[in-house]
């Protein structure tokens, strides 16, 4: 982890820990259904402040929690187009595979690149410090990647144009 | 492979094998830009009939694309060309050269028979910077080469310099964005001392360049690209230096393409790694390890007290 | 005996127990709708018996240990008493359930039986608590409400020692008192702190931590003239209501979701932490004295064998499975990776008193958790170590 980006991974790290306290939770307004009270939005009382953890005005985090469920968004940098179109594959990649990640949201949160829902079902069949390790490696390997890949692409540019170019002069 | 090769494969590999051991044939396939070939025994085994369909070739004939191939293949063209298709060459496998070297060599230029066809009008325009720049009068017509569907190649000799223009359309913004990219480095590249000899690179999107821009019928959106390449006479001054620049100057658009498709399979299958490693760091979360339910023959599970 | 008894129950959460009166049976929720009554075995745990009736989750159980009845309570709005009777054919005592008409219409929350056994309290997210007591004449249970002025769900209710008061926690950030007399069962309480006349639905007090905060888990004394309540803001406050004073302790880590009184002064109370922690004080004042899991000593700790069994069971096999499916290398840590060290791998659903002295004070206390163990702490070992350690490091 380089150190720029230590203090806010910790920051989302320790956030994300304090709102996995969740607990069964049966709906208050529809009887003998239980349902993730953040995306429900049925009892007021139930649903905590949202926060928002951000590095800069485009790495960013939201964290909805609620007593049985969170919603955690996050917005990747995107430094340019190409950075943005990279990060939209590489998004869309995966939640297309969101039945494989239980905690994955299949739609992202208006403003937000991925979303991840974990509800108290999660935190049961799965060790709560663990799910809270993979968001965080998630987040530090995914701007890793946009970057291996931008760069991998203007490699082979270059040397596409310059084999190309190249045969020209000989 | 990173360069494209500029003739057909297909045609080698069949008439090489079909030289050493003569068979009935009929096949059918294709090249890039939709140009289709046909390869046949239509009456003995040992005569084999290739033709050819281009979409463009009422502008390569127009340009001389039939001075170019009777140059090339002279008596091999059919006079009765195959229906359906543009030019049909007879090649007599008896008739092949029997020095082995200059068999392959006779192979070879039939497998070129498409990048000849398209060399026309490039052949065209370099003859035609030659007299223009003897006789010091303005500009040369602009040809133009409808090769795909809404892309196309013009061409335009002037006195000092010959004008290539690609207008090419990326399907997706992911191609759109990668062709920048690409297009980027090509501009680019020039700055390096060894190429620097190499044709200048122009790329504008969207808007034409200005030498066709008075070009009925061009599109104006977003996902259209130009490439400009100028020819200077130290390109084609030569007689190989110029085979070489049409060879490989009329291959650009693919060649293009082709490392765009490259560039996406690529970072397919990094994700696809990248999924599974973030699958793997997800799977640790997970206190149950899959037990595997067994079961009797009769069906019932069995409970380990 | 400072060694906690660790025993893994299952994969799944266990989301409540409940110890009969002699400690040699407990009956658990392993997070769906059957009651597993375990019998102590020497080693471990073997269920003996499944109390199979409700068809939702359920959410508390409570076993009465003077009259050996067991009430559970279930997201299906319903609750049952169950009762061991001769069975009929072989003779053999079985558990048999009765129907309780709770007469709510959402989810029954959790469930505890009155010092005398002769009521018992449904909290629900019908925003009610139902006072249930036993109908001779109809031979049923019957039920009566508290509503007002519970606004949202009830997490957690605890009966006073004189079986007329009743104290609720609930998810609209308040903790209660409230009194539950019942004419018919109840003899006339005597004063207590909490008020002199006590109608049935009196509210003898309303208290919320500074902070506010679901209050997860509501607790007598033992005389019961002091309350203690875990919010969700990380803090537990312990109300005296004559003062009225209100100690809230607030905590730098996550927030407890139950809490049991082991003597006059003192609490134990577990929660997401994954450790139970004590906390010792008098009307003077409160403060956290330490864990009952002493994280720092390790090398004690249990490893419970989970897992498959037969012939997938080897060394081998779970090492390349898991270098597969997790990316772990041959059993060696991977950096970025989080362990837990106590216990407990995930949130501890509740704590109860499982050993009692002969001077009143519970010496023992049992825990379950969200990781499918059942644990039972020595209330004296406590360690100052971990967090209360570090805590006092940062007072200097």
């Amino acid at each position: 982890m380089s150190n720029v980006l230590r203090p806010y991974l910790s920051a989302v790290r320790s956030t994300l820990t304090a709102a996995l306290t969740l607990e069964s939770f049966s709906s208050q307004v529809v009887e003998r259904h239980n349902k993730p009270e953040v995306e429900a939005r049925g009892s007021k009382e139930v649903l905590l402040n949202p926060l928002t953890i951000s590095r800069n005005e485009n790495e960013r985090v939201l964290i909805e929690p609620s007593v049985n469920s969170i919603r955690m968004s996050i917005k990747i940098k995107q430094a340019d187009e190409i950075e943005r179109i990279l990060c939209h594959k590489f998004t869309r990649f995966m939640m297309q595979r969101a039945e494989s990640f239980v905690v994955l949201r299949r739609k992202p949160v208006p403003g937000y690149d991925i979303s991840f829902l974990i509800t108290n079902v999660h935190s049961e069949t799965m060790l709560k410090h663990k799910v809270v390790d993979f968001i965080i490696q998630f987040m530090e390997e995914v701007d890793r990647e946009i970057s291996e890949m931008k760069l991998s692409l203007n490699a082979r540019a270059r040397t596409v144009a310059e084999s190309y170019l190249t045969a020209f002069t000989s | 492979m990173i360069l494209l090769e500029s003739h057909n494969v297909i045609i080698q590999t069949t008439l090489t094998d079909k030289a050493v051991k003569p068979s009935y044939l009929d096949v059918l396939f294709v090249d890039f830009d939709g140009v289709r070939f046909h390869l046949s025994t239509p009456e003995k085994k040992t005569v084999v009939q290739l033709s050819m369909n281009i979409r463009s070739w009422d502008e390569l004939a127009a340009y001389g694309a039939l001075d170019v191939l009777r140059r090339e293949y002279g008596s091999l063209i059919r006079a009765q060309t195959e229906p359906e298709y543009n030019i049909s060459l007879d090649i007599d496998l008896e008739q092949l050269p029997a020095n082995e070297a200059s068999r392959e060599a006779f192979i070879k230029s039939i497998s070129l028979l498409k990048r000849n066809a398209l060399a026309a009008p490039f052949e065209l325009a370099f003859r035609q910077q030659k007299t223009l720049e003897a006789s010091g009068s303005s500009l040369g017509d602009l040809m133009q080469i409808h090769y795909r569907d809404e892309e196309a190649i013009y061409v335009r000799a002037s006195p000092d310099r010959v004008t290539v223009i690609f207008s090419t359309i990326f399907r997706e913004e992911t191609d759109r964005i990668f062709g920048k990219v690409f297009l980027q480095e090509f501009v680019d590249a020039r700055r390096q001392p060894s190429i620097q000899n190499a044709p200048q690179v122009l790329y504008t999107n969207r808007d034409p360049p200005l030498e066709i821009r008075d070009v009925p019928g061009l599109r104006d959106s977003e996902d259209i690209g130009y490439v400009t390449f100028v020819l200077f006479p130290r390109h084609f001054a030569k007689p190989d230096v110029s085979y070489n620049t049409v060879s490989h100057i009329q291959l650009f658009r693919d060649y293009l393409h082709y490392h765009i498709k490259c560039s996406k399979a690529y970072m397919h299958s990094r994700m696809r790694h990248r999924v599974a490693e973030f699958q793997k760091i997800l799977n640790r979360a997970k206190t149950e390890v899959a037990t595997t339910e067994r079961k009797t023959v009769t069906g019932r599970t069995m409970v380990v007290r | 005996m400072s060694v906690p008894e660790v025993y893994s129950i299952a994969q799944t959460p266990v989301t409540c127990h409940a110890f009969n009166a002699n400690r040699s049976q407990v009956a658990l929720s392993l997070n769906d709708n059957k009651a597993y009554i375990y019998v102590n075995q020497g080693e471990g745990w073997a269920v003996t018996e499944t109390l199979a009736e409700h068809d939702k989750a359920i959410t508390s159980i409570d076993w009465a240990p003077a009259s050996n009845r067991i009430v559970t309570a279930s997201q299906d709005r319903n609750a049952y008493v169950w009762s061991q009777s001769p069975d009929p054919l072989t003779g053999a005592l079985v558990w048999k359930p009765t129907l309780v008409l709770l007469r709510i219409n959402r989810a029954a929350t959790f469930v505890r039986w009155s010092p005398n056994e002769d009521k018992f309290a449904v909290a629900s997210g019908a925003r009610a608590i139902a006072i249930c007591s036993f109908d001779p004449e109809n031979n049923w249970w019957v039920a009566k409400q508290l509503k007002k002025p519970i606004r949202s769900t009830v997490l957690s209710v605890d009966w006073h020692p004189n079986n007329v008061l009743l104290a609720a926690g609930s998810a609209d950030m308040k903790a209660r008192v409230f009194s539950a007399y019942i004419k018919d069962v109840d003899k006339r309480p005597t004063p207590t702190v909490w008020g002199e006349k006590l109608p049935f639905n009196t509210i003898c007090g309303e208290y919320a931590s500074p902070a506010g905060g679901w209050v997860h888990a509501v607790g007598f004394s033992p005389s019961g003239d002091v309350l203690a309540f875990a919010s969700h803001d990380s803090s537990i406050n312990i109300v005296y209501p004559g003062g009225p004073t209100i100690y809230n302790i607030r905590i730098s880590t996550l927030p407890y979701v139950t809490l049991t009184w082991t003597t006059e002064g003192s609490i134990v109370a577990a929660g997401h932490d994954c450790q139970p922690m004590v906390f010792s004080g008098s009307e003077a004042g409160w403060a956290l004295v330490g864990t009952l899991d002493d994280t720092t000593s390790g090398g004690t700790k249990f490893t419970a064998k989970t897992g498959t069994v037969g012939r997938l069971n080897s060394t081998a096999f779970n090492t390349f499975r898991n270098a597969d499916t997790r990316g772990h290398a041959g059993g060696g840590d991977v950096v970025g990776d989080t362990e837990l060290l106590t216990v407990h791998q995930n949130t501890i659903t509740s704590v109860r008193p499982y050993e009692v002295g002969r001077d009143g004070a519970v010496k023992r206390v049992s825990t379950s958790g969200v990781d499918g163990k059942l644990v039972i702490w020595d209330v004296a070992a406590v360690s100052v170590g971990g967090v209360a350690g570090r805590l006092g490091a940062m007072r200097i």
